[in-house]
């Protein structure tokens, strides 16, 4: 399957089957978002569309990743899912292929690309949120597997989540990087409890989740014990790449919008020019990184600048509809009012989700720019 | 189209000649090596090479007028192209009554003179041609202010039909690749300064202040050099709009950064620095500074009231 025909043929599907993938205009709670992208997971897999860009050992269809990429864009550009949960796909799901045990990846990895299942990412902890080396949540052997004790937070849709990739302290606790091993967690474990926070925006995307001794069966090791840092530094650039071409994606249909209801003279074209050429700087970063990827290369410390460049442009753009919607963000309270306040309001931690602009540009500091280190 | 070896061996040619010439001896070494016919041949390689390396090494050639002449169908050797005056990029001439005339800037020399009129290109012979040489804020660039009034009987064709847009368009995929190899070089400055430079008893470039201004410079540099990839991809002369006006930008966010990483030294003329600084102020300028074109951009998209497609994968 080459792209341009997986284009056509996805885009004729998306067409023909618009009214059952376009989600209610009342439908904008966090609740309505998450059950929304599950449904349009279930009908691309069962299309096929969900399959393909995925190894056939885990329920795909094979062929490059570029056709991920393409749905993730097509979908949200149409506004058919929203590119935060339909992502979480692209970040977890290649750490379970590289590290799962195999026959654990072959049971478990359908269960997500069909929408059955929803996962997390149980990495930051109220000490640990940009020195990630510092986890604390211990993980402590006991027979057949794992007893899990500590807390995460700023965990995405631990509250709708069946499963959760768990980074715990295994080493001694200063063992830093040395000690982390990944477990793969059901979320249903008796101990676990999670509280999800309420944030500025209205949306309670991220949780606090405390595990009291959680046992966690031996075959749902991650990679080997103690390596569980490898398996971060390996998930970390794919939260960098594909899964910010669809942000990139839903960037460029909310300017898009903007542009279609703002009043003209509401806005300087300076300002309108800016942020288009951001977008257009940030989705040629990205599309070459797409294609880097799709031809077997290895993602590494390079897509800090992807996230550096999404988390300038998607405030550019916000804060363009800031100045041209602003009666809409400041006192609207009709739906689309509330989801352009939402968004506005969601761009302000684009630069702190998803590994800060500051530890971005400490990474692109010393690993891109070779500038030893700051100490 | 080149392959990955070809390429290579070109790039390191391109690299000796233009780091040991400049001006017309680097216009003798790129005949030498044939750049004009790898234009024939591969021309994203060649210009995105050639510029990038030109910028870096602060290098003046003929390569532009070239290009230029190249997008035009007309082979000519080391011509003088006239270009739009600063700022702008409309046709600087028009043929009216019999007579050429138009205002403009070109590298000084003393050949004939490439002149796009309505949409015709033609060479118009020195003598019928008024030149003012500028120095101002780059003088090492060995631009002119040019005007020309001459009979049509005085000129000859070269080219019957100019799309002028796509001249323009190629010309900016140029200079925005002399700009960004101009930044990599201020980046380079900056970064081995912050190494070497020693304040309360370390390198300043332990300093995060430091390593966040370096890494806000490569960030730019590759949001351009990104640009320009997709806009070469791409083929549009809406691309190739982006790619200059997001070059121009860039420049502006890397020389200021290097700039202060560089301090005191940076600011005299026994340091480097100044002179991709005026350079890039200068290049910025030519077929339409980055403000102008970011301006046009934010214009026709509130005219047009959506954004179009951008970029598909």
């Amino acid at each position: 399957m080459d792209l341009d025909t997986f284009r056509t043929q996805l885009d004729a599907w998306l067409d023909e089957h618009a009214s059952e993938l376009r989600p209610s205009a009342q439908a904008n709670t966090l609740d309505d978002h998450l059950a929304h992208v599950s449904k349009v997971k279930r009908l691309a897999f069962d299309a096929g569309w969900m399959r393909w860009g995925w190894p056939e050992q885990v329920g795909g269809l094979g062929g490059s990743s570029i056709l991920r990429a393409y749905l993730g864009e097509a979908v949200t550009a149409r506004g058919f899912a929203d590119p935060g949960g339909w992502s979480m796909t692209e970040v977890l799901v290649p750490t379970m292929i590289d590290f799962a045990p195999p026959e654990l990846a072959a049971k478990m990895v359908p269960l997500q690309l069909r929408g059955d299942e929803t996962w997390c990412q149980g990495f930051s902890e109220p000490g640990t949120g940009s020195n990630l080396a510092a986890l604390q949540c211990r993980a402590v052997a006991v027979e057949d597997g794992w007893r899990v004790t500590g807390q995460k937070l700023w965990t995405s849709y631990a509250q709708y989540a069946q499963r959760c990739v768990l980074l715990t302290r295994t080493g001694a606790p200063d063992s830093a990087h040395r000690g982390i091993t990944a477990l793969f967690v059901d979320m249903g474990s008796p101990g676990i409890t999670i509280r999800p926070l309420q944030t500025m925006n209205g949306r309670a995307e991220f949780s606090e989740v405390f595990f009291d001794a959680v046992y966690v069966p031996g075959d749902r090791l991650l990679g080997q014990v103690n390596q569980g840092w490898a398996i971060a530094m390996d998930l970390l650039p794919y939260e960098r790449s594909t899964s910010l071409w669809h942000r990139g994606a839903f960037l460029h249909r909310r300017l898009s919008e903007m542009l279609d209801s703002v009043d003209p003279g509401a806005l300087s074209p300076e300002a309108v020019g800016e942020a288009a050429q951001l977008l257009f700087a940030f989705r040629a970063r990205s599309r070459a990184t797409q294609h880097r990827l799709a031809s077997g290369g290895q993602l590494g410390p390079e897509t800090s600048i992807d996230k550096v460049l999404l988390a300038t442009t998607e405030q550019a753009v916000f804060d363009l509809v800031f100045d041209g919607l602003s009666e809409q963000v400041l006192i609207g309270d009709d739906v689309s009012s509330e989801e352009w306040r939402a968004d506005f309001l969601y761009s302000r931690a684009a630069t702190i989700y998803g590994g800060s602009s500051e530890i971005q540009r400490n990474i692109i500091a010393r690993r891109l720019l070779d500038l030893g280190p700051d100490r | 189209m080149m392959d990955a070896e070809d390429r290579q061996l070109f790039e390191e040619a391109l690299t000796k000649i233009t780091t040991s010439s400049s001006g017309a001896a680097l216009d003798a070494a790129l005949a030498d090596l044939g750049w004009a016919e790898a234009l024939d041949e591969d021309r994203p390689t060649a210009v995105a090479l050639l510029f990038e390396l030109q910028g870096t090494a602060n290098a003046t050639s003929c390569a532009l007028d070239v290009v230029l002449a190249h997008a035009l169908g007309a082979g000519v050797a080391a011509p003088m192209f006239l270009l739009p005056q600063f700022g702008t990029y409309e046709m600087p001439a028009v043929t009216a009554d019999g007579r050429v005339t138009g205002r403009g800037v070109a590298r000084s020399g003393d050949g004939d003179l490439v002149v796009v009129a309505g949409n015709a290109a033609v060479t118009v012979p020195s003598s019928a041609v008024t030149v003012r040489p500028i120095s101002g804020m780059d003088p090492d660039l060995g631009l002119a202010e040019i005007s020309v009034d001459v009979s049509t009987d005085a000129v000859k064709p070269l080219a019957a039909s100019v799309d002028w847009p796509s001249v323009v368009a190629l010309g900016r995929l140029a200079i925005a690749h002399e700009i960004v190899g101009a930044c990599r070089a201020m980046l380079s400055l900056a970064r081995e300064h912050a190494l070497e430079r020693e304040q309360f008893d370390r390198p300043i470039s332990q300093f995060q202040a430091i390593r966040h201004r370096l890494a806000e410079s490569l960030v730019a540099i590759e949001a351009a050099d990104s640009a320009l990839a997709a806009a070469w991809q791409d083929g549009s002369t809406s691309s190739a709009r982006y790619a200059k006006a997001i070059a121009g930008s860039s420049a502006r966010t890397v020389a200021r950064h290097a700039q202060q990483v560089l301090a005191g030294m940076g600011y005299t003329t026994e340091h480097p620095f100044h002179r991709y600084l005026r350079r890039v102020l200068v290049l910025d300028q030519l077929l339409g500074d980055s403000r102008i074109l970011t301006r046009e951009i934010g214009a026709e998209l509130l005219r047009a009231r959506t954004l179009p497609p951008m970029l598909p994968l």
